[in-house]
């Protein structure tokens, strides 16, 4: 089932741009959504998994946005190049922030992970080799093999297939080992020590896999955007990973490619203007997380399991 | 800049962060909960005092309470949002909710007040003071009382009256204090007020050393981490000295090192904090 099942989705999505009559604006916005889930993945097996809520993703992102823009600006790098650089570099700042925070828990770690992303904030924004105030622009156009993506449709393979990635090792991270390991560490800790799991050892290998997903988003934003500044680690990008993963439900493989796609498609579709749009995202995660504790599905599920009982 | 007024600078900016910090000293002290959305209550405070001062023209003493008001309003309203997740201690989602609140009320400022900055002037912050080749402002001089009288009401109220043995007794054990007949969600309700009243009163009377943007709230949550941290959770004394010395340290850094990284280098202190006594920290901090 799984067999068939599964390509069938992934083919629906990447025909989806072209079902739905192929427009410009369209394809901009399944391109970001592609974006924005693959990055929301990242966190997702933070939030899902392991139990923590990371505040430092953003960083991550930051992390592939930066080093695709210095890369391809200044070293000429391709595609192939600079998405090596992004894993490199979320991999060395993955682990730098992880044994840092390594033995906080709950809200300290949050608290820690948040300071992380506004001092990061600070030296972006300051720091003349990531380009200061002003950014970096004049990123080039994604170009592989003498294939160029000069406008976001001719990108949506390129984003299509990077959140196939995504949802892939996802999937395989949650059937591993490590993914088993994680769970039984963040359900019941003390049965995880005494089955002989390290749990020190397995937060930081989680966050090692959770980073560089988040970052290859920020690779292919800074294609997309051509130009990246200080504003990839502003707190508008935090909520909507925060939203976007717990808006349909927790540890479901979809859920944060709908939450995302959701979030997107009343920005770009049914927005009031950006501070509106700031109150209903903010309004959207309140309402979930105080009323909803088993998000969009959890709610569904009750209202199946109420009109089975009614009828 | 010489070091005599870079220390005067340290001192006044000690009492500033001990004053922003306060709210959430008590709030994770005697409560055990956290707010991110602090900042951007500071950031409210502050432009409630401007906009009530430079459009309905009232005078300075009269913002400093409206500004209060609305602070308790949002804290209010947080809480009674977050009472279900209070009660059953749910603090990684109590934390996220309040940073979901931080975003609304970025988004509601923006749409009142605009995204320029403003200058919240005041009659005291006009007003300069010499001491030789010593500078200073009434307002400086007026952040310094502020701190230290509520530092000294609140030590009072919490270890000698009624109501700090209550909000104690909640803070300790919620469930105990429910049997024994303490109204728990009204001492979470007025904790919470408290933060907004306490987080407002700073924003009216630190702010106008700087300018106010509706940006502003996501770095100062930065400042009352630190303090609350280093000052041992919780305990009213020992923010009081944690936001002193992080004063002075903010203080020498800027003249001396880089006014830029100033942020950073407060992180800094807190990582190293962090790495010396981990354990005590989140063991005390999580509640459980």
């Amino acid at each position: 089932m799984r067999i068939v099942l599964w390509p069938a989705v992934a083919l629906a999505i990447l025909a989806g741009p072209w079902l739905l009559g192929g427009g410009g604006a369209v394809f901009s916005a399944f391109v970001l959504i592609a974006i924005f889930a693959t990055m929301a993945y990242g966190l997702d097996v933070i939030v899902s998994d392991l139990g923590e809520v990371s505040l430092a993703h953003p960083v991550f992102f930051a992390c592939g946005a930066y080093a695709t823009a210095i890369s391809t600006t200044r070293l000429g790098f391709g595609p192939v190049e600079s998405f090596l650089l992004t894993v490199l570099t979320a991999l060395a700042v993955a682990a730098v922030i992880g044994l840092v925070t390594l033995r906080l828990r709950e809200f300290v770690f949050s608290l820690v992970t948040y300071a992380v992303t506004v001092v990061a904030m600070t030296v972006a924004a300051n720091w003349a080799f990531l380009g200061g105030s002003d950014g970096i622009s004049g990123i080039p156009l994604f170009s592989l093999a003498g294939w160029q993506a000069r406008t976001d449709r001719e990108l949506w393979p390129v984003a299509w297939a990077l959140l196939m990635g995504a949802i892939y090792l996802v999937d395989a991270f949650r059937r591993s080992g490590l993914g088993q390991r994680a769970m039984t560490v963040h359900l019941n800790p003390e049965l995880a020590t005494m089955s002989g799991i390290d749990p020190l050892r397995t937060r930081l290998q989680v966050f090692l896999v959770s980073a560089p997903i988040t970052a290859a988003a920020g690779w292919l934003y800074a294609y997309q955007r051509a130009y990246i500044s200080a504003d990839v680690l502003e707190t508008y990008f935090l909520i909507l990973m925060l939203t976007a993963v717990v808006l349909v439900g927790r540890r479901m493989l979809l859920a944060p490619l709908i939450g995302t796609a959701l979030i997107l498609m009343q920005e770009k579709f049914l927005s009031f203007g950006g501070y509106v749009d700031s109150i209903v995202l903010g309004g959207v995660l309140i309402l979930v997380l105080s009323f909803l504790p088993g998000g969009l599905a959890g709610l569904a599920r009750s209202g199946l399991k109420m009109a089975r009982r009614g009828g | 800049m010489n070091f005599a007024q870079q220390a005067l600078n340290g001192l006044i900016l000690g009492h500033a962060f001990a004053l922003i910090a306060i709210g959430w000293t008590v709030l994770l002290g005697t409560a055990r909960l956290v707010n991110f959305a602090h900042g951007q209550m500071y950031m409210i405070g502050a432009f409630v005092a401007w906009f009530v001062m430079s459009s309905w023209g009232l005078p300075y003493l009269l913002a400093v309470p409206a500004a209060m008001l609305a602070g308790v309003i949002i804290g209010w309203i947080m809480q009674a949002t977050l009472l279900r997740l209070t009660i059953k201690q749910d603090l990684v989602s109590i934390m996220i909710v309040t940073l979901g609140f931080g975003h609304m009320l970025e988004g509601a400022a923006g749409l009142s007040f605009g995204s320029t900055g403003q200058i919240l002037d005041t009659p005291l912050s006009l007003k300069d003071i010499y001491i030789g080749d010593l500078w200073i402002t009434w307002q400086d001089v007026a952040i310094v009382i502020v701190t230290i009288a509520v530092f000294i009401a609140l030590k009072l109220v919490l270890e000698k009256s009624r109501l700090g043995r209550l909000v104690r007794m909640v803070a300790e054990d919620p469930k105990l204090a429910l049997l024994a007949g303490v109204d728990v969600r009204r001492v979470y309700l007025g904790v919470f007020a408290f933060e907004g009243a306490a987080v407002a009163l700073a924003a009216a009377v630190v702010a106008p050393r700087t300018p106010i943007l509706t940006s502003m709230g996501f770095q100062e949550v930065i400042i009352t981490f630190v303090v609350v941290v280093l000052g041992g959770i919780g305990s009213v004394t020992g923010s009081y000295l944690a936001g002193l010395g992080l004063g002075f340290f903010t203080a020498f850094f800027g003249a001396y090192v880089s006014q830029a990284y100033a942020t950073a280098a407060m992180f800094g202190v807190l990582i190293v904090v962090l790495a010396l006594r981990p354990g005590g920290l989140a063991a005390r901090a999580g509640g459980r």
